[in-house]
């Protein structure tokens, strides 16, 4: 059997096709993604390498640069502990009803499998001035006409300006549905033993929840934020159906439509490469920062 | 029961449906709005339509371009599905089953493919692909979309291989199993669930994949549905409610798969997810 099973013509030939797709369409992109990152390069231009001006560049003339920095790490944090708190209330709540659990819980996490793409243009109906939220309120008689509501998606007032913030909510609400999932499936793993040996010395449901099932679910706090933080960093689809191009001019960038904007609007190749670079080195960055802070220790279970 | 415990159950009970209601609603509204036509929209946005208008629909499945690519997204949705399945499969066995020194750290070289956006990888990727002349067709997107599934399907795949009893894999090779019969006849008949689970992330994940797809390709006739739905974007935009039709075209078949497959979905994640 362990000869068998240590076949090496047997080994190489299953691991061999994921691993040479892996290697040529995702490493091997990336190092050149590096490396035209230091290069001035445009489509039909040779390249031309420049050293570190792109990320000179990028850090201190780039007015956009600086507000798609602002509005991704807002994205970034808002996700991060609005998803947290949110996940875990419904998550609390859902593991404490019986009668209609699973409804509630497929209801909650079926944006999570819709197109980014068509919700985009969905909440862009709702927040428009002259339908939705706009028109309900006015009917409400809370403003006298659609118009004079608030511009939610094209007011540009303030650090972080309002389409950033309904955009945000908006994510929330797609996707707090997958966090919700991920607590639920570890409180769901907690012995029963443990609560019942709490309910006996006296403790309520509120203690229980603090003491003994926030201190379980640690390890998939970080997991789930993990996958919010790098999410909210790739964020891309909502912003690019929600706000029309050339709408707000470059006041609603994120990282991820300026690198599209640089890259394949304006040609320039290795510029959006040095953005590109920056949001991998994040996503790194803040995955490692994650799970060293929050993921402390493994508690038996 | 208390009473006081009954009366936090309520409240319970009440805000869940609120909420619910903030998710349904929206989607409800659509498919109301997508019946109307827009004079009616203005005028009584939330009444029942009193013809339905299903021009809209076949305005948005030929105007729009949405039967063509949705017959695009459905290609390469499946064939990625199947490839991704296949080599996903045959290098978690590799990964679980066989011993060789490496597999760890294979598995790790995966796994950091999780953490990488696909932004990164899109200009190299972009420039190579037009070298080569796959710019404009869906081998191109299909290749980028295997190899971003590929990651999570063996980080559950492996899971699930790990979970099934050495016993079965010792009792074929008495038996004579060779190594590539214990993957055929042991391993891939027993992670059954596990390929529902990875296969049906894959395809939605697929299905909604915008930012690449719009990169790849810019030919009309290649176009995949997320991409086609961008033409709709822009308040001024006339037919609202075609719009409207068209977004829910775009949703329609994953809402079906979901709601076909929502409990499976649920509880592999599940599985998948405790298990890391």
């Amino acid at each position: 059997m362990d000869k068998l099973l240590r076949n090496k013509k047997a080994i190489l030939l299953f691991i061999a096709p994921a691993f040479i797709l892996f290697t040529a369409v995702l490493f091997y992109p990336i190092c050149r993604a590096v490396y035209f990152s230091f290069c001035d390069y445009k489509v039909n231009y040779p390249i031309k390498f420049v050293g570190f001006k792109n990320y000179v560049l990028l850090f201190t003339k780039d007015k956009t640069m600086r507000i798609a920095l602002r509005n991704s790490l807002f994205f970034l944090i808002f996700s991060c502990v609005s998803q947290l708190i949110f996940g875990l209330l419904l998550a609390a709540l859902l593991t404490n009803i019986k009668f209609g659990r699973n409804l509630f819980k497929n209801i909650y996490y079926l944006p999570c499998v819709l197109s980014s793409a068509a919700l985009g243009l969905l909440w862009m109906f709702v927040f428009t001035p002259k339908l939705g939220i706009n028109q309900m309120m006015a009917s409400f008689g809370w403003i006298s006409d659609c118009t004079e509501g608030p511009q939610w998606l094209f007011n540009t007032d303030g650090y972080i300006i309002l389409p950033i913030i309904v955009i945000s909510v908006v994510a929330l609400w797609q996707y707090v549905g997958q966090s919700m999932m991920l607590y639920m499936a570890q409180i769901s793993g907690i012995s029963n033993d443990i609560y019942e040996a709490a309910y006996i010395d006296g403790a309520t449901k509120t203690q229980a929840f603090v003491k003994i099932t926030l201190p379980l679910i640690r390890p998939m706090v970080a997991t789930a934020m993990s996958l919010n933080a790098i999410g909210s960093l790739k964020f891309f689809d909502l912003v690019y159906n929600m706000i029309p191009e050339g709408f707000l001019g470059n006041r609603a960038h994120v990282l991820a439509t300026h690198l599209y904007d640089q890259a394949f609007k304006y040609n320039k190749l290795g510029y959006g490469s040095a953005i590109g670079v920056v949001l991998l080195v994040m996503c790194l960055a803040v995955t490692l920062f994650i799970n060293k802070v929050v993921k402390c220790e493994n508690y038996e279970m | 029961m208390s009473t006081q415990s009954k009366i936090i159950k309520g409240i319970i009970y009440v805000f869940l449906t609120l909420l619910a209601l903030v998710y349904l609603l929206p989607l409800l509204w659509v498919v109301i709005t997508s019946l109307k036509d827009d004079a009616v929209l203005m005028i009584s946005p939330w009444a029942l339509p009193e013809r339905p208008m299903f021009e809209n629909y076949s305005f948005a499945w030929t105007m729009g371009n949405l039967g063509r690519s949705t017959w695009n997204s459905f290609v390469v949705c499946t064939i990625t599905l199947v490839l991704s399945m296949v080599f996903g499969s045959m290098a978690a066995y590799a990964i679980a089953i066989l011993r060789w020194k490496l597999a760890n750290a294979t598995m790790t070289y995966f796994l950091i493919g999780m953490m990488i956006p696909v932004h990164c990888v899109l200009i190299p990727l972009f420039i190579q692909f037009s070298k080569i002349g796959l710019s404009n067709t869906l081998t191109g997107i299909i290749i980028p979309y295997i190899t971003i599934s590929l990651p999570i399907t063996i980080y559950i795949l492996v899971g699930f291989f790990q979970g099934i009893p050495r016993e079965l894999f010792e009792a074929a090779c008495i038996d004579g199993c060779s190594v590539y019969g214990m993957f055929t006849h042991v391993a891939l008949p027993l992670a059954k669930t596990g390929f529902m689970v990875t296969g049906l992330m894959s395809f939605v994940a697929n299905w909604n994949e915008l930012l690449l797809a719009m990169v790849f390709i810019s030919k009309e006739a290649k176009k995949t549905l997320p991409v086609s739905l961008t033409k709709f974007v822009g308040p001024y935009n006339t037919n609202y409610c075609q719009m409207f039709a068209a977004i829910v075209l775009a949703i329609i078949p994953t809402v079906v798969v979901y709601c076909c497959f929502a409990n499976n979905i649920v509880d592999g994640l599940t599985q998948g997810a405790v298990k890391g």
